[in-house]
């Protein structure tokens, strides 16, 4: 019988030496390469200064902001319904996949990883209902074919290592056994592209919605997100209802935030900007596009003192810092009823309890040795000992209670042991006989030894031996004068003090000159593994079909125009040029709308005659864009208007990747393996 | 000379009455004139940590009304109370009008050890001696609640004859927190597991802290091992010499 209850939960987990080998890699791996990733942005410290104030602004604000965001987004053409709770929420979804997304009352739904989902456990009502669902995340198919819950928000397999994969796959798929971690996401890719090509309805999360503009944003590193999203002709997106910013502006500091605490990165792979349904011109995205709103307790969470807790932008930073997590997993942070909490970690810790209540949750909250770790590690700063603290206190629906309460999940041992030491300390002379007959008591129990042996029923006897009571506190020693003088001894040194130059320093973005953005951008693609070429105008033609050749590919998708290229010398060549999406093709060509220098990204935006498929479907893309075209920062890059004026935007940051299994990062999951960026 | 108050902790004078005295000594060989309040108990943070406030609330109120009627800084050996009263009593007397100006007004007076020599006193140097190699565990409280480190390192750096060796995976909790280390004694002890096995790989016979309750903590575990190396508190080191 698998044991449920927390502290059953705890002791199994340690005891997983599997476990525990996979967990201190990812918590090694994730806090090296998120330090990596900060070094590229020196102005951190003000950045999340900055974040933190507009998740406030927000959230303090959040009903104008959300009306804004919904009335943008219902503008440009998305269906927006708001739910108050899991079931209004499950209901919209399942309601809006039996009427869309083509015929039959039997749909297939592909779906990108979405913790909302999770939170509402919408796949189980989903099958219930009679739908296929597929995880298309590598993660989150992994745990979905082993019938278990994401282990940690942004790496949901974190609690397997690659034998366990190789083996699920075997059994649930048929393959041959292997654990070559590129083997098992090729065949991934394999089984998943079906799922992408033929699904009626794609279901995704939401990662921010701008309230400027209506728009969605959607993180992925594998590209399932933009498969479910261009593909399918019916797309949900489930968002929470604090997931928005105010601007694309406060978007571009969230996303620079986002990737690097989550996952090392500058930025995800695709950032996808969506604004609209597919319009009658375009040949791909979405032609209809719901969004869900949840609310599922977060109301009340707004108007509690866990409102900080509402900044989140669900990183998982926490998570990976956190050395509670580092023994446990999210498998681990189960509630009073042994089911498992959402949201695991520091953060889980309070807005499992939030959303779902804390009679159920909220002892999860006593899991933490308030070192800190995870608000110094929290992009936003989110006090979350803070908020910890207040979880154990109990009632944080009710301040004026607040006086009453008594510790959450606290045991009965330990609550009769603080509350008659409330009594002693605070009276000094109850206090000093206690102290007295303390030191007199232990000098009984361990006469020989300053530390004595302790039972481990007491809970510090587990591990460690605990410390006689003086029998001569410090209260009986102190003397007003001590046999030292003042001044006697060797005389201390003063000095000037170096606290100077502690202060961060300012940090301004630099005016680039052209020359260096080309070589970033360049060294930035190769960075995030894609290739990038200097070639002049004139040769184009040419490189373009050696490329072709040596990869002996005589057709290629492409978009109907790409300025800087004359495609009919293509077509002499013999290439064939295909302008709809085709998923059999090997090589899609692309322009861009701009290149962002600093992370090595591509503005790919959608529109008449420029499929995203193009960018998405097959195994090699090739971008051709102009030097004019790169610009410094992501900020600069949403500021063009084309940006707002698009139906959906990918931001394209190499190719596609993934490090769900082992953290072990994998090249070419769903979007292309190979990025080929021509710049003249 | 200035005045000090010392608020000496619940478990420097309970468990570890030297420390107390080597502060003392320390902190008179810097020139300040010691005092010591006898009411005092405990800053109330076991209780404010494990949720139960009116406890704490209790216990704290106590500590206020003690140091109201002393003059001085007040100086603490453990980071961990000195951050619960520079934040937490605010956090605690939040809602309170007339004992929240009372909670500011002692943090605004209050410091931890190292920090009120180094950065009040401006002292880095007390000529102390060290026949061996130190090893330094920030703890969370002091390092990353109240942004002390470069503090004790400075103090640490010019005691002569000592050999300062980096604790690896430094800045990780020894899984001590107080109420934290009963409630989840697994948790604590393999976070404690870990600490001790990077004090190990120093190789240092002594790890020094600013914090009692790491110190017993530590030492706790250190013992129930069998193992010989000491933790001591900074004032223990710098009172040597």
């Amino acid at each position: 019988m698998t044991p449920t209850s927390f502290k059953a939960r705890i002791r199994e987990s340690i005891a997983n030496e599997s476990l525990q080998i996979a967990l201190d890699n990812n918590a090694q791996r994730r806090l090296n390469g998120r330090a990596a990733a900060f070094e590229s942005l020196p102005d951190w410290c003000q950045r999340r200064q900055r974040a933190h104030a507009i998740r406030a602004e927000v959230i303090a604000h959040l009903d104008e902001y959300r009306d804004r965001f919904i009335s943008q987004a219902e503008k440009n053409g998305i269906i927006v319904q708001r739910a108050r709770d899991a079931a209004e929420a499950i209901k919209i979804v399942l309601e809006a996949v039996a009427a869309g997304g083509g015929p039959g009352a039997r749909k297939l739904i592909a779906k990108s990883k979405s913790m909302i989902s999770e939170e509402i456990e919408l796949n189980h009502a989903l099958e219930a209902a009679g739908q296929r669902v597929v995880e298309t995340d590598l993660g989150e198919y992994i745990v979905q074919l082993r019938g278990e819950k994401p282990a940690h928000i942004i790496t949901p397999a974190v609690h397997l290592r690659r034998h366990e994969v190789g083996r699920l796959f075997q059994e649930k798929l048929g393959i041959p056994y292997t654990d070559d971690i590129p083997t098992l996401t090729d065949t991934a890719r394999r089984v998943l592209r079906e799922v992408f090509l033929t699904a009626e309805v794609g279901i995704s999360g939401v990662n921010f919605g701008v309230a400027e503009t209506g728009t969605l944003c959607i993180v992925t590193n594998e590209g399932n997100g933009r498969m479910v999203t261009t593909l399918p002709r019916l797309h949900i997106a489930l968002m929470g209802m604090e997931r928005i910013v105010p601007t694309l502006d406060d978007l571009a500091l969230m996303l620079s935030l986002l990737a690097r605490s989550a996952t090392g990165q500058k930025l995800s792979v695709y950032t996808q900007l969506i604004h609209s349904p597919r319009r009658a011109d375009e040949m791909d995205g979405a032609p209809e596009r719901h969004l869900v709103i949840l609310d599922n307790g977060r109301s009340a969470l707004q108007h509690s003192e866990l409102q900080e807790a509402l900044y989140c932008i669900r990183c998982g930073a926490c998570l990976n810092a956190c050395p509670v997590f580092r023994e446990l997993s999210g498998h681990a942070y189960v509630g009073r009823d042994g089911s498992i909490a959402p949201y695991p970690g520091p953060i889980g810790s309070i807005i499992s309890g939030g959303i779902l209540g804390f009679e159920q949750f909220g002892h999860l909250a006593q899991a933490s040795s308030l070192c800190g770790a995870c608000k110094d590690i929290c992009p936003i700063d989110i006090d979350l000992p803070k908020l910890l603290t207040r979880v154990r206190a109990g009632h944080p629906y009710d301040k004026a209670q607040n006086g009453q309460s008594t510790g959450i999940g606290l045991s009965w041992m330990s609550r009769a042991g603080l509350k008659a030491y409330g009594w002693i300390a605070s009276s000094p002379q109850i206090f000093a006989l206690s102290q007295k007959l303390a030191g007199m008591g232990t000098r009984i129990l361990s006469p020989f030894s300053q530390w004595m042996w302790m039972p481990s029923f007491t809970g510090w006897g587990t591990s460690k031996d605990f410390p006689r009571f003086a029998t001569r506190p410090f209260r009986e020693r102190f003397q007003r004068r001590d046999t030292l003088r003042p001044g006697s001894g060797p005389a201390p040194s003063s000095e000037a003090s170096d606290k100077q130059g502690e202060e961060e320093k300012e940090v301004q973005v630099p005016q680039v000159p052209a020359q260096d953005l080309v070589a970033r951008f360049s060294q930035e693609v190769e960075a995030v593994g894609g290739h990038a070429y200097r070639v002049r105008p004139e040769e184009l033609p040419q490189r373009l079909i050696e490329f072709l050749k040596e990869r002996e590919v005589g057709e290629v998708m492409t978009w109907d125009s790409i300025p800087p290229l004359n495609q009919s010398s293509l077509a002499e060549a013999g290439v064939r040029l295909e302008r709809s999406p085709n998923a059999t093709l090997r090589v899609g060509m692309t322009g861009a709308l701009s290149a962002i220098a600093q992370t090595g990204t591509l503005v790919i935006p959608a529109g008449k005659g420029r499929p995203l498929s193009t960018s998405l479907l097959p195994e090699i893309h090739i971008a051709i864009i102009r030097t004019s075209q790169i610009v410094w920062s992501l900020e600069e890059a949403l500021q063009n208007r084309e940006v707002r004026g698009a139906s959906a935007i990918a931001l394209v940051s190499g190719p596609s990747r993934t490090a769900d299994i082992e953290m072990t990062l994998t090249i070419g999951v769903h979007g292309p393996k190979g990025l080929f960026v021509f710049i003249l | 000379m200035p005045t000090v108050q010392l608020f000496i902790t619940c478990l420097v004078d309970s468990f570890f009455p030297e420390v107390g005295e080597a502060m003392v000594r320390v902190l008179r060989r810097a020139g300040t004139e010691v005092e010591f309040a006898r009411d005092q108990t405990c800053c109330g943070q076991p209780a404010f940590n494990a949720g139960l406030r009116a406890q704490a609330r209790q216990i704290a109120e106590h500590t206020l009304r003690v140091f109201e009627s002393s003059r001085g800084s007040v100086v603490i050996p453990s980071g961990s109370c000195a951050h619960m009263i520079r934040h937490n009593y605010e956090e605690l007397f939040a809602d309170d009008p007339l004992w929240l100006p009372r909670a500011k007004a002692l943090a605004a007076r209050t410091y931890e050890f190292t920090e009120y020599i180094v950065d009040v006193l401006g002292i880095t140097d007390f000529g102390a001696h060290w026949d061996g190699a130190l090893t330094y565990h920030p703890t969370c409280h002091l390092h990353r609640g109240l942004g002390i480190d470069r503090q004790p390192r400075a103090l640490l750096a010019n005691i002569q004859g000592a050999e300062i060796r980096e604790l690896p995976e430094a800045e990780d909790c020894c899984g001590f927190g107080g109420i934290f280390s009963v409630e989840h004694p697994e948790l604590s002890a393999e976070m404690l597991k870990r600490k001790i096995k990077n004090l190990e790989a120093t190789q240092s016979p002594t790890l020094v802290v600013c914090d009692a309750g790491c110190l017993m903590h530590i030492q706790g575990g250190l013992h129930r091992r069998k193992m010989k190396q000491k933790v001591m508190h900074i004032a223990e080191i710098l009172a040597k010499g």
